[in-house]
């Protein structure tokens, strides 16, 4: 019966709507479809604290297995720099533990909050000279 | 009493080409119609961004800058140079922007008269 | 004060050195014959060894000896060996004998050179590396030419070389007395040129300290003269510290613009920026001493200024092109044609004058004028003798009497100041003032405060008018702004009455003398500029539809005297008085930016050349106008500087002779023309607008404009402050 089933591929259309209802209905998977051009299943592995959620799902390969999705407010605007430090190493396989499984993660209270790559923004930084001007212009008086 | 001696003097000067003016003649014009025939392809394969007939009236343009000269080896001169030019066009020995050094659009004119000077800040 | 003391303490020998210069007209004394390293050459008795060895261009080395000082003799480098003589002599204070044969390259010498040197340097710091006289030091050079090639000093883990504490005197001045080797050059400057006795040394020997006694300032409009006088690095210069060294500068020979003498400066600069300005010597106008206005006040050349055309958008200034600037311009004085006027300040050159002067009068307007006032009756300004210092500044040295006149030429001309106490010092010159009581550096005797004693010495009922009669060579210096006064007219007709009486049976020496205040003034007059600017406001229902102001920052038109929709053209280089009241604003250039033609006080006209480019979009001001006048549609007739000052010669032709001094004449006339004017005389007593040293700094848009010269003014406000401050002292 299922092998007929799989000779048919009544079981892909099986698989199909699966996804579909693990991503929260049919209009959730088609916004999830805008939004990053694929539609996965996967285990939600955490949320960090900007609200990016992060999946795993080891059925695929190696460097498909490990997914975010990014927090809803970014909508399209979304790039990679939006993942903070500590997610990263979890992103890029430099270590299995997620950041709050990790017992050995440094916590200090110097320690900056993450800030997403400004450039091309109004954020961006700009270098300026340091240097005295030559010559200082007469600014006129405010009336 | 020199005055008298003194004949007018023809001076026989070597040719460079051509030796009379019909022989000049000719050969400015074959040099211009073998531009005007290579222009298409060197438009074609220097991606010029002209058309070819902007390049044609480019073309009359640099040789009427020329239409008054009677000098037979300056003439001669300008066509071995224009030979020399047509040849490094067709073997792309010159680059389109080697080519559009013709057109001159990137070329500023120097401010000649006091205000121009004075506004572009010039001694 | 120095005067008597100097005369009776300086050695026969010396004082007939210093007279030798004047002794022309005596019988001249048998030259004597003396050997320079066997150079032959006759000199008049009284010379000294240093002088008869630069005769024949043998140059002995000094540390304390200087032309302009008297003679010291404590730094003992000249010692130079005499023939049969046991002991190396000075040669800065011993004078010839006759027949003598001077060494200055001998065994005996040199050793004697090299003794001197030790000792000098066993006591200097050897921190050239960051000393600020590094490349122009004379202990430097000197020791790299006349020192020994060893050193003999052992002492590493030693008693230490001398060190001084530090010294305070003031913002301009930086002291590292331990680098001082004691050539009393500052001293003697202070005492002699600037005649304020307040450095001097404590101590003997190793002991001996060069200072000011007490903590306190040196206050002297001359002070910056020390740093170049001092031949190490103990008196540098506060501004230029740790700046550049002299071989990393371009030198440009100008002209100084801030006070009407001007003084031969050379500008330093590097990179497009002016770092010092140092004087150029040049005997008849300023030796080589410079004011310390003119040497600091070039920090105000980057500070404040113009840099892009503005037009006022919203009631607010703004900055724009030159092309909308100049057609803003244009329009407003097509439209006002007739009805236009100008103003121009003291930093304006006559390029510029004859540009704006051309200008205006075909638009058809007539009314230009200078914003320093002179009155207007009688000859006024047309006759040259009576505006310029005709006597010339060389001339204080062969006056016998002078009378000033409500002037303080202290701070109004600090060179001609120290020119007259030169002569007051050498040439027993007598100095008589008219005006409130004033520390002028010497004596003086007080005449009056009012116009009532130029009225008793025109009737020669004052008793002083009897010692002016008796002067051989009097002169009369008249301070210019007494002429801004209602009876402006009436004194000077007096003084030119006094004048011409004194003139009588003088063979050509001319008595009367204005001193102007700013350095355009003499030029603008020449080219014919008004001098009453106050009187297009008198024009009643008719005031002018444009003002253009060019330099003009002194406010003697303020925006509250116009209407509303007068439209004022403001061209400078400074954002002052005159660019605050402006609807549209031309950047122009400085005097170090520009080559531009200056004539001072004495009609001598000299030139500025260009040191830095002018910043941003400023350009040369005569070259605005000439843009201008195109845009207007009245063009111009020159396009270049050339063409600019062969206009200049047809209209004034000395102001192109330049290092000339072009003499005026016609004093007979301007007097008889302005008698009617002399019963006028006001009851007012005279009074100076420069007073004291605070004053003195700040004078003009530049020097308003300078941190130097502002802390300058905080520095002698501090001073007063102090106990040890005498109030006659600045």
């Amino acid at each position: 019966m299922s092998s007929l089933m799989k000779f048919i591929g009544v079981d892909k259309i099986q698989k199909a709507i699966q996804i579909f209802q693990e991503n929260g209905g049919l209009k959730a998977s088609l916004i999830k479809m805008l939004r990053n051009d694929e539609l996965k299943s996967g285990t939600l592995v955490g949320v960090d604290k900007y609200g990016n959620r992060y999946y795993e799902n080891n059925a695929y390969f190696v460097g498909r297995n490990r997914w975010i999705e990014y927090a809803d407010h970014y909508w399209l605007d979304y790039n990679a720099s939006q993942i903070p430090a500590e997610w990263y190493g979890w992103m890029h396989y430099k270590t299995d533990l997620i950041p709050t499984k990790d017992p050995n993660r440094p916590h200090h209270r110097w320690m900056l909050d993450h800030t997403e790559n400004m450039t091309g923004t109004s954020g961006q930084y700009t270098p300026y000279s340091t240097n005295r001007p030559k010559i200082e212009a007469w600014i006129p008086p405010k009336k | 009493m020199t005055s008298k001696l003194a004949k007018p003097v023809v001076r026989q000067v070597k040719p460079l080409l051509s030796l009379d003016k019909e022989e000049a003649r000719k050969r400015a014009l074959n040099l211009y119609k073998a531009w005007y025939r290579q222009i298409p392809y060197i438009v074609r394969d220097s991606y010029l961004p002209k058309s070819v007939e902007q390049c044609r009236a480019k073309l009359r343009e640099e040789f009427e800058k020329h239409r008054n000269l009677t000098d037979i080896r300056v003439i001669d001169m300008l066509v071995i140079k224009g030979q020399m030019e047509l040849k490094s066009c067709a073997n792309k020995w010159s680059q389109s922007c080697h080519i559009m050094n013709f057109f001159k659009e990137s070329y500023e004119q120097k401010p000649k008269d006091f205000l121009s000077k004075f506004m572009d800040g010039r001694p | 004060m120095l005067r008597t003391p100097l005369h009776r303490a300086l050695l026969p020998c010396v004082r007939e050195a210093l007279s030798v210069s004047r002794a022309s007209a005596s019988t001249a004394p048998e030259k004597i014959e003396v050997f320079i390293d066997d150079k032959r050459v006759l000199v008049e008795p009284g010379t000294t060894v240093l002088q008869a060895a630069a005769l024949v261009g043998v140059e002995i080395p000094r540390f304390c000896y200087h032309e302009r000082l008297a003679v010291a003799g404590n730094c003992r480098m000249c010692l130079v060996e005499v023939e049969k003589s046991p002991k190396p002599v000075a040669a800065c204070a011993m004078p010839v004998m006759k027949g003598w044969r001077v060494k200055t390259n001998s065994e005996m010498t040199k050793k004697a050179r090299e003794g001197v040197m030790e000792f000098l340097l066993v006591n200097h710091p050897l921190d050239c590396p960051i000393c600020d006289q590094g490349g122009e030091c004379d202990l430097q050079d000197q020791s790299m030419a006349f020192g020994s090639d060893r050193s003999r000093f052992t002492d590493i883990d030693h008693s230490g070389k001398r060190a001084v504490e530090d010294k305070d005197i003031g913002p301009l001045v930086k002291t590292i007395m331990t680098r001082c080797i004691h050539c009393t050059r500052c001293i003697r400057f202070a005492s002699e040129v600037a005649g304020i006795d307040d450095l001097g040394t404590t101590g003997r020997g190793n002991d001996m300290q060069v200072g000011t006694y007490v903590e306190k300032m040196f206050l002297s409009e001359l002070s910056g003269n020390i740093i170049d006088l001092c031949p190490v690095g103990a008196l540098t210069s506060k501004p230029y510290s740790f700046t550049a060294r002299p071989w990393e500068t371009r030198k440009t020979e100008s002209v100084d613009v801030h006070d009407a003498i001007g003084s031969n400066i050379v500008v330093s600069t590097r990179t497009g920026e002016v770092l010092r300005i140092l004087p150029r010597v040049n005997e008849e106008v300023n030796e080589e001493w410079l004011s310390d206005k003119s040497r600091f006040a070039y920090d105000g050349l980057r500070r404040q200024r113009l840099i892009s055309p503005m037009l006022k958008v919203g009631g607010q200034l703004a900055p724009v092109d030159w092309e909308d600037a100049l057609v803003s311009c244009a329009r407003a004085l097509v439209e006002a044609g007739p009805h236009s006027a100008a103003i121009v300040g003291g930093l304006a050159d006559a390029e510029s004058l004859i540009a704006l002067k051309d200008l205006f009068n075909r638009l058809g307007s007539e009314q230009l004028f200078t914003e320093e006032q002179f009155p207007v009756d009688g000859a006024a300004t047309d006759l040259r003798s009576s505006y310029i210092l005709n006597n010339k500044i060389t001339g204080v040295e062969e006056a016998d009497l002078i009378l000033l006149v409500g002037t303080n030429p202290r701070f109004e001309a600090p060179l001609l100041n120290a020119r007259i106490r030169k002569s007051y010092v050498h040439n027993e010159l007598d100095i008589a003032l008219i005006g409130p009581q004033l520390n002028l550096t010497y004596d003086y005797t007080h005449v009056g405060e009012g116009p009532d004693v130029l009225k008793q010495l025109v009737s020669e009922s004052h008793p002083f008018a009897r010692k002016l009669k008796a002067a051989k060579k009097p002169m009369i210096i008249l301070g210019a702004q007494q002429l801004k006064r209602p009876d402006g007219a009436a004194i000077l007709a007096s003084v030119q009455q006094i004048s011409q009486k004194l003139g009588k049976n003088k063979d050509g020496w001319k008595v009367l003398n204005v001193l102007q205040q700013t350095a355009s003034q003499v030029a603008a007059l020449d080219l014919g500029y008004k001098t009453n600017a106050r009187s297009i406001l008198e024009n009643g229902s008719n005031p002018p539809k444009v003002l253009f102001l060019l330099g003009a920052d002194e406010g003697v038109i303020q925006r509250s005297d116009l209407p509303a929709s007068t439209y004022v053209i403001y061209q400078g280089h400074h954002g002052d008085v005159g660019a605050s009241m402006a609807d549209a604003v031309l950047p122009g250039a400085t005097y170090t930016e520009k080559q531009g033609t200056y004539v001072n006080t004495e009609g001598r006209a000299q030139q500025t050349l260009v040191a830095v480019t002018p910043p941003g979009m400023a350009r040369e001001d005569w070259k605005i106008i000439r843009a201008l006048s195109e845009v207007s549609g009245y063009k111009l007739d020159f396009d270049t500087l050339a063409e600019v000052r062969l206009r200049l010669e047809q209209v004034a032709p000395n102001l192109v002779k330049y290092d000339e001094v072009e003499e005026a004449n016609f004093f007979k006339e301007a007097s008889e023309l302005n008698k009617d004017a002399s019963a006028k005389l006001g009851n007012e007593s005279f009074d100076v607008k420069l007073k004291n040293l605070e004053d003195f700094y700040m004078t003009n848009s530049i020097s308003r404009a300078s941190e130097t010269m502002a802390k300058c003014v905080q520095a002698v406000m501090k001073q007063k402050q102090s106990k040890y401050y005498e109030a006659q002292s600045a």
